[in-house]
């Protein structure tokens, strides 16, 4: 304990040095704006970084990086409030109550909260790691490829049933979501699949581009409708961004509960924001007393998700530092620069250079204060962008979305998936499929195929290995559950119907 | 015949036909032959199970209140919007690297706004589509060095 205290201390320093503070802000500021446009995620915003931190030295780059993170996870759910266009995939829960509250006018709580359910978050969970960072990532150790497996099945299939709608609708949309993560060449036998001849498609659809299509393309061809009656309540004058205190005791225990979940999601390689973001989500709708409300501008379904995600990208950080295994996408490009600049992570890198990573951690206290003083009060100076006429914003939306998706890939072919996708998104919405399910879906999907087969690899082609441990056999009765959960639903609400037509 | 059913038939064809493809893939050379398609044939029965279940729990309700049709003539106002757009947009792609970022990129968002706002406001539909396409392009290129395609002639 004392030793932790005195790293702590050590890190402070390094963090509290004004070139450092700099770093947290800047990179704090970038990574609000980079995440708040559709499609730049934060690992982008990381990538695009790396030629800057050359000249920063390893401790100002990684807080640099660090700050964009952290950033980013603020900054991501702001369009998914104002535009219902989440930012990257940790953000798409909050589209889910997110939109709805501002349509409902009540687009400064949505902001205020989503900040603030981020800060505590993110405070809680740098708290959590101090003390952490050994014991969690010895329980990820057990975690085998059948596990991994199994997780994102569960995942996946609570999704599906949380679902608005039709639970078959939900699977059907899951199903497409990983059937298009099968597009590409085959890592493990190289073979293409699904490619019809395209070199493009080898190196498969990029799920961003997916979300980037279903989400901003969608939301633009809905709008078509409503552009012409111009009847769209577009909201130009801002109150207080502040929340009522009927809100805050609302949400502080949903925040509180999804934070750990979020912490824990996020440390295992693999799942990262998204995941955790729609963990929480589906999480908090089951324990609530008014389940329907979610999805029609639930406070709980912001700040949940928020706070999940925050926590979540600094949970990420504890297999990247500790094991040399990134958490997510954003923490593999992040361990990239770290090599680069010559820093090996992993178990050294807590010894021989303390300063660094205690640095880090320390600046990520300061970072969260900065950040929430940016998004709070400032959100108000974001929220202009909803000023803007639609007739002249969904064509800068569109904008956006095709270069976010050629900064990501820089090939043209994905604007034609761009229009495919967003076709395809359109027709969705018309048939009532949800697209949550998809995306979801279409993130994991690569993953979980590979641990299956590695799995099966591991078990000489016996299925058995899916049933051997403790963690195996929970995740599998939670998939039961979750899909056998609709049909008890289904068939008690027909039931009651019955009674009521012959009554 | 109701949207359900539409959507489970065209999900049956749909898992049939990937299923199929799956299975016509050529096997493996290295490992086991059948290894890289039991996942795609797991997705393909699944889907093809779905659109089943589907058409057979939903799509034999009557339809209360059928869908109105638009009782004009041709396609809503909105789905041309959309077929526009998509058009721009492969024309876009297809244009991108032979113009050059900012030339493609006022083309399309201007054709977007000339559609959307009118000819009237031509003034704000030219200044948005330049001035967005400059600020990006420099924004992009210079102070976060992600490549753009360059103007043809003048190679800025």
């Amino acid at each position: 304990m004392g030793s932790i205290m005195s790293y702590l201390l050590l890190g402070l320093k390094v963090a509290c040095q004004p070139i450092n503070i700099m770093w947290v802000t800047v990179g704090g500021i970038l990574g609000t704006i980079i995440g708040m446009l559709p499609g730049l995620g934060p690992a982008t915003g990381v990538a695009v970084l790396i030629p800057m931190t050359y000249a920063m030295g390893p401790v100002g780059a990684l807080i640099t990086m660090c700050g964009v993170y952290y950033g980013a996870m603020f900054g991501g759910s702001r369009s998914s409030i104002l535009i219902n266009t989440p930012g990257d995939g940790a953000a798409i829960a909050a589209t889910f109550d997110g939109y709805p509250m501002a349509m409902q006018g009540r687009a400064e709580s949505a902001l205020a909260i989503s900040g603030i359910a981020s800060f505590i978050g993110g405070m809680i969970s740098t708290v959590l790691i101090i003390f952490l960072a050994s014991p969690v990532a010895n329980f990820a150790l057990r975690f085998g490829p059948a596990e991994y497996c199994l997780l994102m099945v569960a995942a996946l299939a609570m999704t599906a049933t949380m679902a608005k709608g039709n639970v078959i609708r939900a699977f059907i949309s899951l199903i497409f979501g990983l059937m298009i993560s099968t597009v590409g060449l085959d890592s493990q036998t190289g073979i293409p699949r699904f490619t019809f001849g395209f070199l493009e498609l080898l190196s498969g659809i990029d799920f961003l581009t997916v979300i980037i299509a279903i989400y901003a393309l969608g939301e633009v061809f809905k709008c078509f409708k409503g552009i012409e009656e111009g009847t769209k309540k577009m909201q130009t004058k801002f109150g207080k961004i502040w929340i009522t205190k009927e809100e805050w005791k609302r949400c502080w225990r949903p925040i509180l509960r999804s934070t750990p979940l979020g912490f824990l999601i996020g440390a295992l390689p693999g799942c990262g924001g998204t995941m955790a973001s729609l963990l929480a989500y589906n999480n908090e709708k089951q324990f609530s007393k008014n389940p329907e409300n979610f999805g029609k501008g639930e406070i709980i379904g912001l700040a949940a998700p928020e706070a999940a995600n925050n926590a979540s990208s600094v949970g990420a950080l504890i297999p990247m530092l500790t094991m040399g295994i990134p958490g997510s996408g954003t923490t593999a490009v992040m361990m990239g620069a770290l090599l680069m600049l010559g820093l090996q992570p992993g178990p050294l890198l807590f010894q021989r250079n303390p300063d660094i990573v205690w640095g880090l951690i320390a600046s990520m206290i300061l970072g969260n204060f900065i950040l929430a003083v940016i998004n709070i009060p400032l959100a108000g100076v974001l929220v202009r962008v909803l000023a803007i006429p639609p007739k002249i914003l969904y064509p800068i939306i569109l904008g956006l979305a095709f270069i976010g998706t050629y900064a990501i890939s820089n090939m043209v072919s994905d604007f034609y998936i761009l229009v495919i996708f967003g076709i395809i998104g359109y027709f969705m919405q018309k048939a009532d499929i949800p697209t949550a399910p998809l995306i979801l879906a279409a993130i994991v999907g690569n993953s979980m195929e590979v641990y299956f087969r590695q799995a099966l690899i591991l078990s000489n082609g016996s299925l058995r290995i899916f049933t051997k441990s403790t963690i195996c056999i929970v995740l599998l009765i939670s998939t039961v559950f979750f899909i056998a959960l609709p049909i008890f639903r289904d068939t008690n609400l027909f039931k009651g119907k019955t009674k009521k037509a012959a009554a | 015949m109701n949207i359900s059913a539409l959507t489970g038939i065209v999900t049956m064809v749909f898992g049939l036909i990937y299923t199929w493809m799956a299975y016509s893939m050529p096997r493996a050379s290295i490992g086991k032959p059948m290894d890289h398609i039991i996942f795609p044939l797991i997705l393909g029965i699944g889907m093809i199970f779905c659109g089943l279940l589907l058409f057979f729990v939903e799509g034999r309700k009557v339809m209360e209140g059928g869908e109105k049709r638009e009782a004009g003539a041709g396609l809503a106002r909105d789905t041309k919007l959309i077929i526009f757009t998509c058009v721009m947009a492969v024309l876009y792609g297809i244009f991108f690297e032979r113009l050059g970022y900012v030339l493609s990129t006022t083309i399309f968002i201007g054709s977007l706004l000339f559609v959307l706002n009118g000819k009237k406001k031509w003034k704000t539909n030219v200044i948005v589509a330049v001035l967005f396409s400059l600020i990006v392009y420099i924004g992009f290129s210079r102070l976060l060095s992600i490549p753009l395609p360059m103007m043809p002639i003048l190679q800025i």
